[in-house]
This record gives structure tokens, C-alpha cells and sequence, in this order.
């Protein structure tokens, strides 16, 4: 028997011995004991559904309440088991990312301690609540994080994640209609003989440019069988002749001479677009080649009762290079306005029902939940949600909303 | 039976010797045809269905394509279940067949059937099935890179689309012709193509509408032949080539004459290269790249292929432009070399060490040898057999072969012929039949006990025969190895044995007792009596062993299937539904620099989104990543584990934002991606038709769940957050303008997705021509809302006049079970028993969660295999040690031997278990087949020793001195198989090389056990048998004649 016991273990040691494997190490890493205890958020749900803070026989149970009201602090407060209904200074401070403090003071609503004032989203706080009761204090800490996350410099820089200052901005948003060019009616001078006769002589050809007052052609007039001159009634280019020497000019129109500086698009506007239409808008005209600034000088109602309504734009045609007859697109402005605070559209991102942006506070990143006004294709007015001066991401903002949701964030109030 | 076929082994021994050539010869053959692979399949029998659907979002794919497939293939015979998953541009059936299902005969009716819905689907959508390959099937994975600085042709850089059309056009094609290739599958790059972007200014310019330009390419791309004419006796053929060649002849198509003069494409469109839509990219070492994988038909020699395809590599590098380099990155043979190797270094070990053990105890080396002969005469038998039922060699299989173990039934033979021929011989040398007779008898005396012990392995490995599914697959090629081997063994004591101790033991036998046993001896004499006096001692201690030993196997982790390290890391890259393949590109990159610090990397690369052929369809959000380590010797420290490397680069990789990982292996991970049911403990899966109330109905599971107590990591299966812009049209103002809504959709599908407008030819390449707008116009979603959409009379409307824009998050991905949608919702169990779990939740779900009509739950998970694998063990278990006493008790005709015998197996175990604890480690089914072979050896042994003990009593007829004089003449064989079968494993035990993992906690558990079981057999044995005999007085005569 002696002999068993030793034998065996120094056989089973010789051959574990020598094995180069010893137990593999553990690998928990404890990576989860990083916060302190006391900063814990407290997990259990009392009867409403709310945190349930308990010390010493008092309790708290805090709910934030947002059924069909904007989220508010609800608070039942017992001690000993039973509910207390007054004498009790229950307060609650909430600091934000930043610095921002919000605090509640609680008052009794016939059912519960109802906070004063509305908990604004998101909510992503460091939450700390009192309780004054029968001359003792009671505190409670904890950290109840959302949208939040973390990312230390060099990896935001390497992932080129960018920031920007939320500021002021300036809006236009356009819409984008399209329409051919014309010649008004006044841009076009079609040149008759007077007296009807023989055309003794052309001065211009086709495609001539001419000034106002340069003779055109002489007639002979078959009354008088004087000579008289045709003169341009314009500055302008030669587009239509329709004699040469030789002939009977009667009554037809002998010469066309247009003014091509300046051209007419006729924007159709249809009625989704009518109502923000208006005259005097500024419009960038679009062709191959062109991009300049009009305005919007007419509306008027199309022909031949067609859905849309005519805008009318200018445009300056000094070197020839539009024709009519040419399709161009319009950019409308609609909207041009000032705005104390704008954020660029790529640091948009949708996170639940909400359009955020993503701030910034070193190495942290929250989401801000934003009321939007006037947009552009660059800018958008930021109505609420974020303060001028809060720095946002602007370039790869995706991968910070990839970064909070890939973690599951939880909305757990 | 067993008399005449030693006697004819004796008789005729040289026949029987010249057998062996036979077998060499046979054995050898068969080697060559052995599949050698790293691991076993654990593949089911599976055919995936894909159906490419350019632009079609989940919701139509599902509706067009997936429905009607899915209705198709009701009623296959030994159809197991389908699941589909439809997503953007692909719709995916899997049919999954019964376990024994010819894969080949179910692709044919699948085929059958397939054909029979061509009609049932949109025109050009061609259902494809799968390559026929299966998880071990991606032998090698190669990049097609541009070395720095390299342009093409017209002195542009070589890039994505470049590379790629070489991968197409260059290496594919002479890749898959390498035997056992069934597939090349090519990712990452852009498929080259012709685009037509039309401006829509310029298309309004001229009145033109996007199918007049569709029309107009699609009406002048065409070759004609016309025939032939006979001419003077011969014969000319007569053809009109009309196919656009290059981007100036697209220029200049004529689309329209618009007052007279043509309107060209050129006028109004831009024509170049694009790039196409794409469903999946590569990256390698943080770049682009393009990759391609090759897919091994099912059943080749993964090693063969690989190899093949690595050569075949080479040889196509010449035929590449130059600064185009093909490099292999994952290469399926140094996976199976490594693993080949650590089997190959533990069998020739294991063999040396027996041989050693054998000659230091018989004393004899002719003895030795021929023993050690059994070794490889039955390892051919054993490839032979391999071969014949199909079992690949892998580290499973071959894993539990233990040279020992073979070897012990002919050791014990051995033995008993050399003690007896040398007592024989202390008369002088023997004549021939004296001697034949002599090596007859001793054989005899001893080849019940050995072949009983033998039959009694093989029966203790019937349990794991009865393991299904993926363990199953594991293990049965295990216990076929070792079983062939043990009966290849058998039927080699029986007849090669014998007659090679006749021939070759002719001389003078000096049965030298080596001193080890000699001194054995010494020790273990007075150390038995010692024993047999503290008799109460020595049990109580036994007992007391085997009770702390089962509080101890308590106490032990447990894991179910070994992990197999493949020497190589692969992580999922997981990002939030919805990210785009550019960005996931971007994020990859990131990630794939900070892989690539690590000093113990080689390289890295991965696969994101979808392949060419949809083996494995993940959406652009998802990112296979394959991290290829140096060898070791080249690691800073290369003792680090590579648990820790595992550990820090998970730190590492967690630091960077947006990603979240799963770490795992190359082959684990294609497995997991194939048999892909559900992974967690309880799957509850929700089905029904509206996905929104699948939605509600998995959130209310989710949170009765969460109630139940004992529920963990509960997960509703994600399948919204696709953010989908929807083009509604407004059907009344569509009329007023004279439209319909399929000329809206056409026209937005046209634009957006771009439509196919013919071919390209350039040789045997070719290349889609693609009408779609143009990048900037397609990309600028706020100025959507003003694409002019042309009318019938020339002039224009605005697509927000005729539809309602809106941007919503939609379904991304729509998974569907045997037909019907459905939605998952899984959780795992914490300190809680399953059943008692998934009970209570069965009960509470059904009370509190009120299902709409036409909706129905169905739990799922791997409680069900757990459940029905412990009821098939709880059965079988049982039933086989049965066996072994039923065995036993016919080897002795009395049930009290069978019983002291079968004291040994749980006092065999004890040492097992001690020795897992010792080097902490789990239990897991390797350990099982460890504690499965002990059982064995352990019955081995003391059968051996009873039997002889017996028949010295019978002989003698005092029980004491017949205990203590049969223990000592057995010291030796005892020892002998001991020592053989535990340090046969020594080397497996101590390995550390690739696929170690999975034998070291078998090799462990036998070593220890062996010890333990030796020990017991050499102390509480004799003592058992001692007390149990004492008031048998008289031996009764009957009870011996049996057997």
C-alpha cells in the first residue's frame, strides 16, 4: 500500500513532466472590471418598470417616462416598504457629454414624484440622485451611456474621421427644371420694303452681323422708282434672307435680323415645383459650355394649356455661343437664407428614428439628435439638438454610427 | 475454428508468411489512393441553388425567384429541409438531403425539377446549382496583383478591373482544367464593362429615350452569316460582321436622324470602361486586390488538388503580363502536411518506443521484431480498409491508432511462446514438431484471452458509432480506423504470429530475463504479499481513488468537440446592416494594417460581400478575413501560444471603430458557413408571412425569454436595417402624362441599375455593354427628384412630379425555412439544465405569446442534438458494457470473474481522469475515446492475468500461492502491454504540432489510465480474486471445460 500511492504519482509525474504544454493560461483578461463599483448601473426593475436604488431600507425607483408625453422623470420612493408621499428632497443631476449639467428637482403628483422639466434626448448621461429623507442622505451614482463611444485619436486621424466647428452657414437649395431658349418677340426684326420694287442691291449675307441703322439692301420703289435703303432696325445677326438682287420685294419679309445676345429659357416648372417658384429668383443656367446666373424674370402659363408654367429666364448670350432652340437646365433658387446654425450634409447620419450628428469631445463621440430646417446639397439648418460651436464629425461619420451600433447600443431607460 | 486456423498458421507457415507479401503488396496500392485531407468532412449532403437577379432588392428576389424554386422542390425524396436566403441580387436555396444521400443523384433531380420552372421565373434569370464541393472544398486561394508603377497599355495604372479581366480571361480558364477543380471562384476587381452614360439634358436635347439608345446599340452589335454561295466550283460563305469592337465605334452608333442630320451616342452619352455593379471586393495587406479561390471537387485528395492547382500557379505566371503577379495565399498542403507530419512523427515514435520496449523486456530482438512486425503489416491492412469504406486519412482518424495497443494481443502471444520454448529447451534444442507442436500450444493457451480482449476494444468503440450529426462525422472515421486496425491485428496474431515464431524462433532460445523485469520482480513480490495482507487497505484506498476521481471529472471543463488548429487565424469582420462595399473596403484596410503589424503575421487578406459564384453570400457589411502566420521559428517569441495571439489581436483590431469580430479558423469558418443551422443552445424560430409581424412576434419571444430564468445572450435574428430608397409612382399623375408605371420603373432601372445592351467582343473575351446614367447624376440622390423622365411627345416631366421618393429602412436579407418566411430568435443557457429550460420557456411562450393566425413557432438548437445524443448514449452506453461482461463471463463461465475483470475499467479510468486534471484539461469526446480504449487494455490485462491465475489454481489447487505465483509469471506481459500501449502514445501526448490538440487529451487520458490500470490490475486484482475465491473450496470442474 505504501508503496501505491508514491509509485504512482512519480509515474504520472515523469510523464507529465516532461510535457513542454502546461495548462493553457486563463484567459480572461478581466477586461470588465475597468469600472468602479459604486458606478455601477444599477439593474434591477422595480414594479414600474423603472431603476430600483436602494440603501439602508430607503428606495428609489426612477423611471423615465415617455408615452404620449415628452420624457419626463418619474420617481416612487419608499422606505421601510412603505411609499412616502411628501417631506422628500429627491433631486436628480444629470451630466452630459461636455459638461452640459441638467437637474430635477421632483414634486408629488398624486401618483408619484414627477422631475421638473423635460430629460432631452439622448439620453447618455452621468446620472447622480439624492435623496433628502427624514434627515438622512442618501446618493446614488452611475453612468447610463447611449450613443456614446470611444476612439482614441491616432485611430479616429488613421480612419479619417474628421471634425468640423458647427456654425453659422449660408442655405440655397434649387430645383432643377429644364426648357429650350428662345428670342423674345422684341429680338427679332423682320425687315419688309416699304414700297414695294426692285432690289437693286444686298449688302449683308446670311449669318452677317449688323449693327442698327447699317443698310441692308436697296430698292428701287416701283412708285417713285427712287431708291431708297433698307436699314436694320437693330443691333443684330443676319438670319433669314429671302431675296437677292433682281427681285420683286412685296410684302413678305425680306430680312431677318435677330438680337442673339440675350436668349429667353423657357423653364418648365411643373405644379410640384409651382408653389416655390417665384420671380425675381436667382436661377444657374446649365449647357454644354454655359453656366452663368440669371433671374427669374417671368412666370407665365404655358401654351396650349400644357401642365407646367413657363419661367422665364434671361441669358446673356455675348459671344454667340447659345442658339435657340438649345435645351437647358435651370437651377432654381428656392431658398437662400442666412443661418445662425448649419452642420455639412455628409455628417448626417439616421440613428433609430432620429437624423444625428456625431460630436465631439475628445476622444468621445456622442450622437446628437437634431430638429433640421432649410437643407441644401451641402448645408442644413439645424433647428435644435446641437450648440454653435459643438465640434461634429464631419468626414466618415458612418463608421462612428457603425462603431455605437455595432455594440448593440441599448435605448434602457 | 480458431484450432484449425492456428494450426494451419503453424503447419503451413511459410504459405502463411508469403501472405504477407500480399498484403504488403495490396497495402501499398492502396496508399496511393488513401485520401489524405487535414480533418474530416462534417459537410452534410447539400446542393445550393443560386439564381443571380441583377437590382433585384430582397423583397422581389424572394417574391420572383426564391418562392418558386423553394415550391419546386417539394417532394424530393430523402429531402431533409430547405432553407433560402434572399438578399440584394441573389436569391440562395440550400437543399439539404438525409445523411447517405447520393449528392449526384440529388443534383439530378434537382436539375429535373429546376427545368420544369424555367417558365415560372422572370425571363433571364438562370437558376444555377452550386459547385459540387463541400466544406473542405477551398483548397487554395490566390491574389492577382500589380506590382508598383505597372500601366497598361495606353498608360493608365494597372487597376481593379485590369487585374480582373486578366483573372477571368487568363488564369481561370487554365486553372479549372487541373483535375479535381470544379470551380474557380473569383472576387474582388470590377468586371470589365462598356458603359453608355447618357446625359439626360442631351437625351431630352434630342427627344431621346433611354431604350431608343438601349435599342439603337442592341440593333447594331450583331454578326450575321448569310450562307454560302457556289462559284465556279467553290464554295464561298457569306457573312456580315456588325459587332462594335471598340469605344470609337460605340461612339459612333446612330440612335436618331433629327432634322435630317444623325444623332450619334457620342451626342449624347459618354462611352468608356465602368465598373459594374459589384456584390463583393477583396483586399489584401489593406489594398484591393483580386482573388480567386479553388474549389476541390467533393472526394479528391485535397493535398493532390492543391498541389496541382499551386503548380499549375507557376506555369500561368510566364503567360501573365509583365508586373502582374499571381501569388497563392492559402494553400490547402501545408495545412495537411503539417497535420500528416504531426501523425506520421507520433506513429514512427510510437512504433520506435514499442520496439525498444519490446526488446528491453522480451530480451529477445527476432521476438521483438516480429512483434513489432504486426505494426506495419496492420497499418497497411488498416490503409486497405480506409480505402475500401471511404475514410479519409486525416488527424482524427488517424489520431487514436496506437501502435501499443495493436501490437498487444501479439505480445502476449510472443510472450507465452518464448517462455515456453525456453523452458522447453532447457533439455536441449527441440526437434522441429515438438517445437510447431510447442508454438501451437503456448499460442493456444493464450489467444482466447487476447482475442477476447481484442473483440472486447473493438466492442467499447460501438458507442461512438451511435454518435450523429457533425460529431458523428467526426468520430466514426476514428473509430473505423481503430477498429480495422485492432482487427487487422487479430487476425494477424492469429496467423502471421504463430507461424513467423515457428520459423524464425528455430534456435536456441535464450529467454533472457532483462533485468528491468527481473528487478520488477524483486520489488513487486514482496510488495503483493504486503498487499494481500493489508488487503481492506489496499480496496478502501482503491475506492476511495475512484470516488475523489469522480468528484474530480465533475470538477473538469468540458468542451464537445476538440478545436482543430489550422495554423491559421480567420475572423469575421462584422459591420451594421446597410454599410456599402466602398466603406467596408475602407474599414478593411484599416483593419488589415493593424493585422498586418503584428510581427507573427505573414499576410492578410479577405474576402467582403458575395463571390462570382454565391458559395457563400454574406451582404457587403461582412467581411471574411484570413490571417496566414509565419512559421514559428520566424515569431519574435515563438513559444507564444497562439491563445494569446489570438487574445492580443483581438485587443488590438477592438481599438478600431465600426468593426466587430468573431475569431476563428479557415476551415471552421467554411463549415460553420455550410452546415449553418442554428448555433446557440435554444433556437425558437418564428415563422409566417408578413415580415413586420414575424418581427413583433420574435420581439415578443425575445422578451418572454428574457424572463426565463437561466437565458443568456438572447439575440433576435437582424433582418431590417437595409436603408432602401423606395420610387413610389403616383399613378393617377403617371396617366395625366401618359405613362405607365412600368415605363417609370424601367426608366429609374435603366438609369440606376443600368440595363444590358449586348456584348463586347474582343477575342474570346467579352464584356457587357451597360446603358446607365452617369456616376455623378446616378449618386446625387437629392437631385433624383428632377430626372427628367421623357414623354411620349418629346417634351419632359420630372420624376417627383410622377413619383414619391422615400428613403426607409427595409428588410435586408429575407431567410426562409422549408418554404415559409421566418425570423430566429436564439439564446443560450447559463447554470441551468437545458431541458428543464427549454421546457419552461416551451410552456411560457406558448401562454404569454399570442401568435397571430397562419403563424407557428418551432424550437430548434443544439438542445436537440445534445437531448437525442445523450438518449442514444444513455442506451447504448449501457448495452455495451453489457457486452463486455457478456463477453467476459463466456471467456469464463462464471460471472464473479467477469465481474473482478471488470473492476478494472472504472479503476482504469481513475488514472484517466487524474491525468487530465493534472495537465488541465477538459473533458472532451477525444478524451471519451481515450477513456474508451482504456476500458479495453484495462479488461485486456486483467483477463490475462485471471485466466491464468485460474488455471494455476486449477493446477495447484491453493488459491494464495496460485494468486501470487500467476501474478508474478504475468508481471511481464502485464508490464509489457502497459508499457507498449501507454508509451505509444507518449509522443502524441507531447506533440505540439499541428492537429496535436486533438489527440494529446486521448494520448493523456490513456497514459494515465494505463498507470493507474496496471497498478490495479498488478495489486487489487489478485486481491479481489483472492477474497472472492476464498470460500470456494474446491474448484468445480464444470466451471473450467467452458471455452
Amino acid at each position: 500500500m505504501q508503496l501505491i500511492k508514491p509509485l504512482y504519482w512519480i509515474l504520472v509525474a515523469t510523464c507529465l513532466a516532461i510535457s513542454p504544454l502546461h495548462a493553457a493560461e486563463d484567459q480572461h483578461d478581466d477586461q470588465d472590471d475597468h469600472k468602479e463599483a459604486q458606478h455601477e448601473a444599477p439593474e434591477t426593475k422595480g414594479p414600474h418598470g423603472g431603476l430600483l436604488l436602494q440603501q439602508d431600507g430607503a428606495t428609489v425607483e426612477l423611471q423615465i417616462f415617455e408615452q404620449g408625453v415628452p420624457p419626463e422623470y418619474r420617481a416612487w420612493v419608499t422606505k421601510d416598504g412603505t411609499p412616502v408621499t411628501d417631506d422628500v428632497d429627491l433631486n436628480v443631476q444629470l451630466t452630459r457629454l461636455g459638461g452640459q449639467e441638467d437637474a430635477f428637482d421632483f414634486a408629488f403628483q398624486g401618483d408619484y414624484w414627477l422631475g421638473n422639466g423635460v430629460v432631452t434626448e439622448p439620453h447618455s448621461f452621468d446620472v447622480e440622485v439624492t435623496l433628502a429623507l427624514n434627515g438622512k442622505q442618501y446618493q446614488w451614482q452611475w453612468e447610463s451611456h447611449e450613443g456614446r463611444t470611444r476612439i482614441e485619436a491616432d485611430i479616429a486621424e488613421q480612419a479619417g474621421i474628421r471634425t468640423a466647428e458647427a456654425g453659422p452657414g449660408s442655405i440655397e437649395r434649387t430645383l432643377t427644371a429644364y426648357g429650350r431658349l428662345t428670342t423674345a418677340p422684341e429680338q427679332i426684326a423682320r425687315v419688309r420694303a416699304r414700297f414695294p420694287g426692285v432690289i437693286t442691291k444686298v449688302n449683308v449675307r446670311l449669318g452677317d452681323r449688323v449693327a442698327k441703322g447699317d443698310r441692308l439692301a436697296q430698292v428701287e420703289s416701283n412708285e417713285s422708282l427712287k431708291t431708297y435703303d433698307l436699314r436694320s432696325p437693330i443691333d443684330g445677326v443676319v438670319i433669314e434672307r429671302e431675296i437677292s438682287v433682281g427681285e420683286i420685294a412685296g410684302e413678305q419679309p425680306l430680312f431677318a435680323i435677330a438680337d442673339l445676345t440675350t436668349l429667353w429659357a423657357e423653364l418648365q416648372v411643373f405644379p410640384g415645383q409651382r408653389s416655390e417658384v417665384a420671380v425675381d429668383q436667382k436661377v444657374y443656367v446649365k449647357a454644354e459650355g454655359v453656366d452663368q446666373q440669371a433671374t427669374v424674370n417671368y412666370l407665365l402659363p404655358s401654351p396650349d394649356n400644357a401642365p407646367y408654367t413657363l419661367a422665364r429666364v434671361k441669358v446673356e448670350n455675348p459671344e454667340g455661343a447659345l442658339s435657340p432652340g438649345l435645351l437647358i437646365a435651370g437651377d432654381i433658387v428656392v431658398e437662400s437664407l442666412e443661418v445662425p446654425l448649419a452642420v455639412n450634409n455628409r455628417a448626417l447620419q439616421s440613428f433609430r428614428d432620429w437624423t444625428v450628428v456625431f460630436v465631439q469631445v475628445d476622444d468621445t463621440y456622442e450622437i446628437r439628435p437634431l430638429e433640421l430646417g432649410h437643407s441644401d446639397g451641402t448645408l442644413t439648418e439645424v433647428l435644435d439638438g446641437l450648440q454653435a460651436g459643438d465640434r461634429y464629425v464631419v468626414d466618415n461619420s458612418y463608421l462612428i454610427k457603425a462603431d455605437i451600433e455595432k455594440s448593440g447600443a441599448s435605448h434602457d431607460h | 475454428m480458431i484450432n484449425a486456423i492456428l494450426r494451419f498458421s503453424v503447419e503451413r507457415r511459410f504459405l502463411t508468411l508469403s501472405l504477407i507479401l500480399v498484403l504488403i503488396g495490396v497495402g501499398l496500392w492502396s496508399f496511393q489512393r488513401l485520401p489524405i485531407d487535414a480533418v474530416p468532412d462534417i459537410t452534410n449532403v447539400q446542393v445550393q441553388i443560386n439564381t443571380e437577379a441583377p437590382g433585384y432588392s430582397p423583397l422581389e428576389a424572394e417574391q420572383r425567384i426564391t418562392f418558386p424554386v423553394e415550391t419546386a422542390l417539394y417532394g424530393l425524396p430523402d429531402l431533409s429541409y430547405t432553407r433560402s436566403i434572399s438578399r440584394y441580387g441573389l436569391s440562395q436555396v440550400t437543399v439539404v438531403f438525409e445523411e447517405g444521400t447520393d449528392l449526384y443523384f440529388a443534383r439530378n433531380l434537382i436539375n429535373e425539377r429546376l427545368g420544369s420552372i424555367k417558365n415560372a421565373l422572370p425571363p433571364g434569370l438562370e437558376p444555377e446549382m452550386g459547385p459540387i464541393a463541400t466544406g473542405l472544398g477551398e483548397i487554395l486561394m490566390y491574389t492577382v496583383e500589380a506590382l508598383p508603377g505597372v500601366t497598361q497599355a495606353d498608360g493608365s495604372p494597372l487597376d481593379a478591373t485590369a487585374l480582373r479581366e486578366i483573372q477571368d480571361w487568363i488564369i481561370k480558364p487554365q486553372l479549372a482544367q487541373v483535375p479535381g477543380v470544379i470551380e474557380i471562384n473569383t472576387i474582388g476587381g470590377y468586371d470589365k464593362q462598356y458603359h453608355v452614360t447618357p446625359s439626360p439634358q442631351q437625351l431630352l436635347q434630342f427627344g431621346i429615350t433611354m431604350d431608343e439608345l438601349v435599342e439603337a446599340l442592341r440593333a447594331n452589335n450583331v454578326n450575321r452569316g448569310a450562307g454560302y454561295i457556289e462559284r465556279n466550283g467553290q464554295q464561298l460563305l457569306v457573312r456580315s460582321p456588325g459587332q462594335l469592337a471598340s469605344i470609337v465605334e460605340i461612339e459612333q452608333v446612330v440612335i436618331a436622324n433629327r432634322h435630317g442630320a444623325p444623332v450619334k451616342v457620342s451626342d449624347v452619352a459618354e462611352v468608356g470602361i465602368g465598373k459594374e455593379l459589384r456584390t463583393g471586393a477583396a483586399t489584401r495587406d489593406g489594398k484591393e486586390t483580386v482573388m480567386g479561390t479553388a474549389m476541390m471537387l467533393v472526394g479528391e485528395n485535397s493535398r493532390t488538388v492543391a498541389q496541382a492547382v499551386a503548380e499549375k500557379l507557376e506555369t500561368i505566371q510566364p503567360s501573365l503580363p509583365d508586373g502582374v503577379k499571381v501569388e497563392a495565399v492559402y494553400d490547402r498542403t501545408t495545412l495537411v502536411d503539417k497535420a500528416i507530419a504531426t501523425v506520421e512523427k507520433n506513429l514512427l515514435e510510437g512504433a520506435l518506443l514499442v520496439i525498444v520496449v519490446l526488446f528491453l523486456l522480451l530480451g529477445n530482438l527476432r521476438a521483438a521484431l516480429i512483434t513489432a512486425a504486426v505494426i506495419p503489416l496492420s497499418m497497411l491492412a488498416t490503409i486497405t480498409g480506409m480505402v475500401q469504406t471511404g475514410v479519409s486519412a486525416n488527424l482524427m482518424s488517424l489520431g487514436a491508432l496506437d501502435f501499443g495497443l495493436i501490437v498487444d494481443g501479439a505480445v502476449i502471444i510472443v510472450e507465452n511462446c518464448i517462455r515456453r520454448l525456453s523452458h522447453a529447451q532447457h533439455n536441449g534444442k527441440l526437434p522441429l514438431r515438438e517445437r510447431l507442436q510447442l508454438v501451437f500450444e503456448a499460442t493456444n493457451e493464450v489467444i482466447r484471452p487476447s482475442l477476447f480482449g481484442v473483440a472486447i476494444i473493438t466492442v467499447v468503440y460501438l458507442p461512438i458509432f451511435a454518435l450523429t450529426g457533425v460529431e458523428g462525422k467526426m468520430f466514426h472515421p476514428m473509430a473505423a480506423t481503430v477498429v480495422m486496425a485492432l482487427l487487422a491485428a487479430m487476425v494477424l496474431s492469429l496467423t502471421v504470429v504463430p507461424a513467423a515464431v515457428a520459423v524464425f524462433m528455430g534456435g536456441k532460445i535464450s529467454e533472457k530475463e532483462s533485468p528491468v523485469i527481473s528487478g520488477a520482480k524483486s520489488l513487486y513480490k514482496p510488495a503483493l504479499l504486503v498487499a494481500m495482507k493489508l488487503r481492506w487497505l489496499v480496496l478502501g484506498a482503491a475506492t476511495a481513488l475512484l470516488l475523489v476521481c469522480i468528484w474530480l471529472a465533475t470538477t473538469l471543463g468540458s468542451e464537445f468537440i476538440p478545436q482543430l488548429d489550422e495554423g491559421d487565424i480567420a475572423l469575421h469582420a462584422l459591420r451594421i446592416p446597410g454599410t456599402g462595399l466602398e466603406q467596408s473596403i475602407e474599414m478593411q484596410s484599416q483593419l488589415e494594417q493593424r493585422l498586418t503589424a503584428f510581427p507573427e503575421v505573414d499576410k492578410v487578406f479577405a474576402k467582403i460581400g458575395t463571390p462570382e459564384v454565391a458559395t457563400d453570400p454574406m451582404p457587403p457589411s461582412v467581411a471574411d478575413n484570413f490571417v496566414i502566420l509565419k512559421s514559428r521559428d520566424q515569431w519574435p517569441n515563438p513559444d507564444k501560444t497562439k491563445d494569446d495571439l489570438v487574445a492580443e489581436m483581438e485587443e488590438a483590431v477592438t481599438q478600431l471603430p465600426g468593426n466587430k469580430y468573431e475569431f476563428t479558423q479557415p476551415i471552421e469558418m467554411r463549415f460553420n458557413e455550410l452546415i449553418s443551422g442554428v448555433r446557440a443552445d435554444l433556437g425558437i424560430k418564428v415563422f409566417g408571412d408578413d415580415m413586420d409581424q414575424l418581427l413583433a412576434s420574435a420581439l415578443e419571444v425575445q422578451e418572454v425569454l428574457e424572463t426565463v430564468e437561466g437565458a443568456a445572450d438572447i439575440q433576435v435574428e437582424q433582418v431590417t436595417g437595409l436603408p432602401m430608397l423606395s420610387v413610389h409612382p403616383k399613378r393617377m399623375v403617371l396617366s395625366r402624362y401618359g405613362l405607365n408605371v412600368e415605363d417609370l420603373q424601367a426608366l429609374v432601372a435603366t438609369g440606376i441599375g443600368g440595363e444590358n445592351a449586348g456584348l463586347i467582343y474582343e477575342g474570346d473575351r467579352r464584356f457587357e455593354l451597360v446603358v446607365r446614367l452617369p456616376e455623378a447624376v446616378r449618386r446625387d440622390i437629392d437631385s433624383l427628384a428632377f430626372l427628367p423622365i421623357p414623354l411620349p411627345d418629346g417634351s419632359y416631366v420630372p420624376l417627383s412630379e410622377v413619383a414619391e421618393l422615400e428613403l426607409a429602412p427595409a428588410p435586408n436579407q429575407i431567410s426562409r425555412e422549408n418554404g415559409k418566411r421566418r425570423v430566429v430568435v436564439t439564446a443560450n443557457v447559463r447554470d441551468r439544465d437545458l431541458g428543464g429550460f427549454v421546457e419552461e420557456a416551451q410552456a411560457r411562450i406558448a401562454q404569454e405569446v399570442d401568435l397571430p393566425d397562419g403563424y407557428w413557432l418551432d424550437y430548434g438548437g443544439t438542445f436537440e442534438q445534445l437531448q437525442s445524443a445523450s438518449a442514444r448514449l444513455a442506451l447504448v452506453v449501457p448495452i455495451t458494457l453489457a457486452i463486455i461482461i457478456g463477453l467476459l463471463i463466456m471467456a469464463f463461465g462464471s460471472i464473479k470473474d467477469a465481474l473482478i475483470i471488470f473492476t478494472g475499467v472504472p479503476l482504469a479510468l481513475t488514472g484517466g481522469v487524474l491525468s487530465l486534471w493534472l495537465r488541465d484539461m477538459p473533458l472532451s469526446i477525444s478524451a471519451g475515446v481515450g477513456f474508451i480504449a482504456l476500458s479495453g487494455v484495462a479488461v485486456l490485462n486483467g483477463l490475462v492475468m485471471v485466466a491464468f491465475i485460474r488455471d494455476l489454481w486449477r493446477e495447484q489447487g491453493d488459491l494464495v500461492t496460485a494468486v501470487v505465483e500467476g501474478a508474478l509469471v504475468r508481471l511481464r506481459p502485464v508490464l509489457m502491454t502497459a508499457l507498449v500501449a501507454s508509451l505509444g502514445f507518449v509522443p502524441m501526448a507531447l506533440n505540439t504540432g499541428t492537429g496535436a490538440e486533438v489527440q494529446r487529451p486521448l494520448a493523456t487520458v490513456v497514459i494515465g489510465g494505463i498507470i493507474s490500470s496496471t497498478l490495479l490490475t498488478l495489486f487489487v486484482l489478485p486481491i479481489l480474486y483472492s477474497m472472492l475465491h476464498r470460500n470456494d473450496r474446491k474448484h468445480k470442474a464444470v466451471e473450467e471445460a467452458t471455452t
